[in-house]
């Protein structure tokens, strides 16, 4: 039998917290990154579709954060969680 | 002051949308906004229709595209319950807004799109579905992007007829009221392409018509190509053209200007031979000389005089973007600049004195205006 999902925290970036009732965070549960944006496709959809395109993938200019790891440096989007980690997605520092 | 009284200005920047009003005798300009603070505004659509409605693009690099909408005449605006967005296995994604346009029906919008899509919204921006007699079109995948992106810029609407504007694809013409398109760019140059007069792939700049001139198109193309000495040859004259059987053929009308190169193209309001353009260096996509002016043609092309009363004389080097010249519809009706600069200039009698009207603002991308 699969392991429960752990329980982790989405930590909501400021301007996106119109998005989902101007709250700063989000409990999930989810073995991956993946699965933490598939959950937020189906309960927090106006959230999910500031932190993803059409096609899934997590928009360009966002980095996606696993407590202070970038996940590009992990194993991306099929990162894998832990109970009580802090997932947070920020922009890309870039422009003027 | 009534509310037949104003002049409204919406100005679309990077750093969001403004809203200018003013009394009939544009006097002195009052500005609000930004409205979407800090992400670039590539569109905006006043929608005279019943009570108007302001629209904005809100184009965000890290969250995403929004349609922003005022229902108070730009005092205040909210997102759309949705923006454009590709079905899910398309395989594209949206990347920019870049023409909002009333359709044929009340609170029916078209939307043009990056990458080059056409979206129409019958609800006035809530939800919209992809028009794919252009999105999906057999020539859609072979488009290239311009140095803007790969951009569908202009929507015209002409009963049955819709005319698209996309960089660089070229002029698309629909006579079945948009179901199915046709490339139709018979007389476009194309600079960047070994063959001078491709079926499609011409990087048109902007398209306009005007309703007593049926039939009549004009456009600005991306010219600049008369020193070319490569494959096909140089190829003059292919900036600033003219059609008169509603698209299907194209002419020439650059001779007599300083450069065939520009972005906007916009008619007078009261006189479909009145045209007027603004020249810029193919090279720096800048005024010529440093010295900007618009140019008029009051015979549908044939020729040009320069207006530049009041426009600075020297060392002055912004952009005037495709969307970014827009004319009022008064008796004597003024044109509105905005440049790349951040300078909103307003010319009135039809461009005869020019005032800077705000001096600072953001880069701006786009300009419109309407009476109400």
């Amino acid at each position: 039998m699969a392991a429960p999902a752990p329980s982790i925290t989405i930590h909501v970036f400021g301007q996106l917290r119109e998005y989902c009732r101007g709250v700063t965070e989000l409990p999930v549960s989810a073995h991956t990154v993946r699965a933490a944006l598939e959950q937020l496709e189906r309960d927090e959809p106006l959230l999910y579709r500031n932190l993803c395109d059409e096609t899934g993938k997590v928009r360009r200019h966002l980095n996606v954060f696993v407590n202070t790891e970038n996940v590009r440096d992990l194993a991306g989007v099929d990162t894998t969680l832990a109970a009580g980690d802090v997932v947070t997605f920020l922009p890309a520092v870039s422009g003027g | 002051m009534t509310v037949a009284d104003r002049v409204v200005l919406m100005i679309g920047t990077r750093k969001g949308a403004f809203v200018a009003e003013a009394a009939k005798s544009r006097g002195r300009f009052s500005l609000r906004g930004p409205f979407g603070p800090g992400v670039p505004v590539y569109s905006t659509l006043i929608d005279a229709r019943g009570t108007p409605r302001l629209y904005a693009s809100s184009c965000n690099p890290f969250f995403g595209m929004k349609v922003l909408r005022s229902t108070d005449m730009g005092k205040t605006f909210k997102e759309t319950k949705s923006a454009p967005a590709f079905p899910k296995d398309d395989g594209r994604a949206l990347v920019n807004i870049w023409a909002i346009e009333p359709g044929a029906r009340k609170n029916q919008l078209l939307c043009g799109v990056e990458p080059a899509s056409l979206f129409r919204s019958d609800d006035g921006g809530d939800s919209w579905q992809m028009v794919t007699g252009i999105s999906n079109h057999e020539h859609a995948r072979k488009w290239q992007p311009g140095a803007g992106g790969l951009c569908m810029h202009t929507i015209i609407r002409d009963g049955q007829r819709v005319h698209l504007g996309i960089s660089t694809g070229g002029h698309y013409l629909s006579e079945d009221g948009g179901e199915t398109f046709n490339a139709s760019n018979t007389g476009v140059g194309a600079g960047f392409n070994p063959d001078p007069y491709p079926e499609f792939g011409q990087c048109v700049h902007k398209i306009a018509r005007h309703d007593a001139a049926p039939g009549r198109l004009y456009m600005q193309n991306h010219g600049g190509w008369a020193e070319w000495t490569g494959p096909g040859g140089p190829r003059p004259d292919i900036g600033v053209l003219r059609s008169d059987d509603s698209g299907h053929t194209w002419r020439s009308i650059a001779k007599g200007l300083p450069s065939d190169f520009g972005f906007p193209i916009v008619v007078h309001p009261h006189d479909p031979d009145t045209v007027y353009v603004v020249p810029l260096e193919p090279a720096t996509r800048t005024c010529p000389g440093g010295a900007p002016a618009v140019w008029r043609s009051e015979n549908g092309g044939d020729s040009w005089s320069r207006l530049a009363r009041g426009l600075p004389k020297k060392e002055t080097y912004f952009t005037v973007l495709r969307d970014a010249m827009d004319i009022d519809d008064l008796k004597s009706p003024a044109l509105y600049f905005g440049t790349t600069t951040g300078q909103l200039w307003v010319g009135k009698d039809g461009g005869e004195k020019w005032e800077c009207a705000f001096e600072g603002l953001p880069p701006i991308h786009s300009v419109k205006v309407a009476v109400v």
